[in-house]
């Protein structure tokens, strides 16, 4: 429902499809029907957030509780933000135009650190208070999920409660439990006293924190009956764990415009600076019975003609050629593309190839994260070179011309020479192409190499590590320019500026909070993208606050430091990270979790891999 | 092969699409409510959509077509109304399929009704300013065109133009040239409002019909 107000702003903005809802497979209930209503807010544009799968499983799964209304809320792009300011029109959810200062809980997803301007703009824009002690009744209850809440401590001011691990379950229950609070006229104090007893659930405002002189963290204390530690959830029986059988299909065209199955959760590998490889574990898998039926049930009701296979690493899905197999015996017939977004290097063999190529050509991207063989045994990301050429020649083979690689700069331990190594993996993969007997004719090769700066994370062996200072990251930069002699590579990198920023926030305290009211009192918003990302602008606001961001992106950790997200749990275990860490500076590596249990503390999750036998 | 002509209503949010993003959502529909469209032979094959006249954004339409090869004629009338309105969201709704009586080609002019919110006027004040103003000797506003933007005199286009109070607002209604021999967008009499009267009145535009060149309407 567009509210005429709203209609007359829409015309004076770029696409305005993404403030207008109506979309097939939206959902619209009847207010008077309608005990809770929850809107669910993605923190960037309508076409990122629609994006995202976990916004599509929540969405309907809430939806299907009959007292409940869960509706999007997607944070507008500035031309439109600029329009409702003047006309005083609030931000409203797309299904039923409503303020989302009318909701009872406005959840968020944090996908990436850069996105918390966008939540605080978010409330703003629709005035609602933004620090939860200014929130005093039960109605505009913010709550917050998604992989950035295993750290949740910058948002703690401005959050009234986090969902740690995967939402499935917990927001049901949470919002269960809200609705006995509210029939009974029960007290937001109350309420989020009760919360805090779910397990996976974590309320801020429960625990007191105290500083050394150091800056470091002194002591973490609950208060009443808060838990010392939170434990994550987790949707043990993918099978048996709620997917959605449609999803919205939007009117204008979106960052991933497919229908998507996801087909394992967590991964093997144990990279050591990947976070959603140790957030996630233990690794679990659908049965090809259950990817099959929710293909097809997606397709059915949706109309879309690809299919997105996804996972952090699809290609580690035990049975991924009997599961397309089973896929391609209806999709050939119904138009049907496969794509596989997360191939790694040694998972892509011969018949794995035959079987993209008799559906989707396009470019094939790889990630061997690092140049050299010593810095790839450092974080763990057991690819060989062999394997790479391996891998390319097969590809050139099949005809394709075009690879992208992904490499990170920054590394803990790397060296310059570990930087050339990554222009010399290139180098050797377009001398592979000119090797090639069987290389496509008459084309060129282009090889791609994205070179990402290094941000440490929170509960990965790194989580102690110091980022390099943004000046260290550009003369790598400029080096591995230098190093690069072919025009057949294409080099390309995200700005090291952004990345220091996502450094800050990802291993922040609550001291960010006043950092963050303070960027969003100047109008800082969209800080993921590059046309409102301002390295300056921060750097004044950290400034204005007496806070230094290197204390949070630059500094090594002892491993006796309290770290601001030691009262999360998530399954590995802290002495375990320890140990990696340590393996990491010895170039050691650790096998995965499908060759050998390293007992990282994820078993005692029982279930998955851990229990599987080898 | 056969075919078809699918008739549908674009409104509501539907009206806030671009002509690209209408083509994507029809193709799902016709995937998704299984029609058996004709596919172009070769290595990249793909169905045959064509729009009679594409809508601009931001403009209603009680009365769209577009025109869909089949590959058989297995398909009731009914079935295949029905089996698309399930398919799509409701503010594209199909109301009729039927045999093409006219090329797109043949369409000549397209009659618009423009609906105009006065802001700080009052409707009877909008409704004689506009009429005075549609008798100057030229209106020229800017127009883009494959050749670039040029300046484009929108008068003599305005002789079946009628300019009325209708409740609070101030009602238009336009025949204005369409088709591949010259399209005049009915959005540019707005700009015109803005260049010449400095006003921005909120406008709700449906085109109203489509039609050849004796006047006759495009079905
Ligand atoms: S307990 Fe063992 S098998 Fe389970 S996730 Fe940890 S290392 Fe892998």
């Amino acid at each position: 429902m567009i509210d005429h107000k709203i209609e007359k702003l829409l015309l004076k903005v770029q696409k305005p499809g993404r403030y207008v809802g109506g979309e097939l497979n939206s959902v619209i209930k009847n207010k008077k029907d309608i005990e809770v209503r929850f809107a669910f807010c993605f923190p960037d544009i309508y076409e990122v957030g629609m994006s995202h799968l976990g916004m599509k499983i929540l969405y309907s799964q809430l939806n299907e509780v009959p007292y409940v209304w869960c509706e999007r809320v997607f944070a507008p792009w500035a031309d439109m933000e600029e329009q409702m300011r003047q006309n005083h029109i609030p931000l409203y959810a797309l299904e039923s135009g409503d303020s989302l200062a009318d909701f009872d809980i406005i959840g968020f997803t944090l996908q990436y650190e850069m996105s918390y301007t966008n939540l605080l703009n978010m409330l703003d824009m629709a005035g609602v208070p933004l620090k939860s002690s200014d929130r005093r009744s039960l109605s505009q209850l913010v709550v917050a999920g998604g992989p950035c809440a295993c750290n949740p401590e910058p948002l703690a001011d401005f959050v009234d409660l986090f969902f740690i691990g995967e939402g499935e379950e917990v927001d049901c229950e949470v919002v269960e439990l809200y609705r006995d609070f509210k029939r009974k006229n029960g007290t937001k104090e109350d309420f989020l006293a009760a919360a805090a007893q779910i397990s996976g659930v974590y309320v801020p405002s429960l625990y007191d924190v105290t500083y050394k002189e150091d800056g470091t963290i002194d002591t973490f204390q609950p208060r009443g009956n808060a838990p010392a530690v939170i434990h994550k959830r987790v949707m043990m029986d993918l099978d048996k764990s709620y997917f959605p059988d449609r999803f919205v299909v939007p009117y204008i065209e979106i960052v991933h415009d497919r229908a998507v199955s996801e087909v394992l959760r967590g991964c093997i590998r144990g990279c050591r600076f990947c976070q959603a490889g140790f957030i996630y574990r233990p690794f679990r898998e659908k049965s090809i019975d259950a990817i099959d039926r929710q293909c097809r049930d997606l397709c059915e009701n949706t109309g879309y003609d690809e299919i997105s296979l996804s996972s952090l690493s699809t290609s580690d899905y035990s049975k991924i050629n009997d599961l397309l197999d089973r896929l391609m015996a209806w999709t050939e017939d119904r138009k049907t593309g496969i794509s596989l977004p997360s191939l790694r290097v040694d998972g892509f063999s011969n018949e794995l190839m035959k079987k993209i190529k008799a559906i989707r050509r396009s470019g094939l991207t790889f990630a061997p994260e690092a140049g050299t063989q010593r810095l790839r045994d450092v974080i763990n990301k057991n690819v060989t070179e062999e394997e790479l050429l391996k891998t390319v020649n097969t590809a050139f083979g099949g005809g394709w011309t075009t690879i992208k690689l992904y490499f990170m700069i920054g590394l803990p331990t790397e060296t310059l020479q570990d930087v050339e190594g990554i222009a010399d993996l290139a180098q050797k993969v377009v001398d592979a192409y000119y090797n090639h007997p069987n290389k496509p004719r008459g084309k060129s090769v282009k090889v791609s190499i994205s070179a990402s700066s290094f941000v440490p994370k929170p509960f990965t062996p790194f989580q102690w590590e110091p980022q390099d200072t943004i000046e260290t990251i550009h003369a790598k930069q400029r080096h591995l320019l230098s190093s690069i002699h072919s025009k057949k590579i294409e080099p390309s990198w995200h700005e090291a500026d952004t990345s220091f920023m996502e450094a800050v926030f990802a291993r922040g305290d609550r001291r960010l909070g006043a950092v963050l009211l303070e960027a969003h009192r100047r109008g800082m918003k969209m800080d993921g993208w590059q046309d409102f990302f301002s390295l300056q602008k921060w750097l004044e606001v950290f400034a204005s606050c007496g806070i230094d961001p290197a204390f949070y992106a630059n500094r090594k950790r002892s491993f006796d430091e309290h770290l601001p997200w030691d009262h999360i749990d998530y399954g590995v275990k802290k002495s375990f990270l320890m140990e990696e860490c340590k393996r990491a500076y010895a170039n050691k590596t650790t096998p995965n979790c499908r060759e050998a249990c390293s007992a990282c503390g994820a078993s005692c999750l029982k279930g998955g891999i851990c229990v599987e036998s080898r | 092969m056969k075919v078809v002509r699918i008739w549908f209503r674009k409104t509501g949010a539907a009206r806030y699409i671009s002509h690209l993003d209408l083509n994507r959502c029809m193709s799902r529909a016709m995937h998704k409510a299984n029609i058996p469209l004709w596919y172009t032979q070769g290595f990249n094959p793909h169905a045959f959509l064509t729009f009679a006249l594409p809508l601009p954004l931001g403009i209603r339409s009680e009365r769209e077509c577009m025109d869909l090869k089949l590959d058989d004629d297995v398909i009731s009338r009914e079935e295949m109304i029905s089996r698309l309105n399930t398919a799509l969201p409701k503010d594209l709704a199909v109301f009729d399929v039927t045999e093409p009586v006219r090329k797109p080609g043949q369409i000549a002019t397209a009659s618009y009704r423009i609906l105009l919110e006065p802001e700080n006027t009052s409707a009877d004040e909008l409704c004689s300013q506009i009429r005075d103003f549609f008798q100057a000797p030229e209106i020229v506003v800017p127009k883009h065109t494959k050749s670039g933007i040029i300046d484009f005199d929108l008068k003599p286009y305005l002789n079946q133009t009628s300019v009325s109070v209708k409740g609070d607002g101030v009602e238009m209604e336009t025949l204005l040239p369409a088709g591949s021999n010259g399209n005049v967008n009915p959005m540019l009499i707005l700009d015109a409002l803005k260049k010449y009267l400095n006003l921005e009145p909120y406008a709700d535009i449906e085109r109203t019909g489509l039609y050849d060149n004796t006047g006759k309407i495009f079905e």
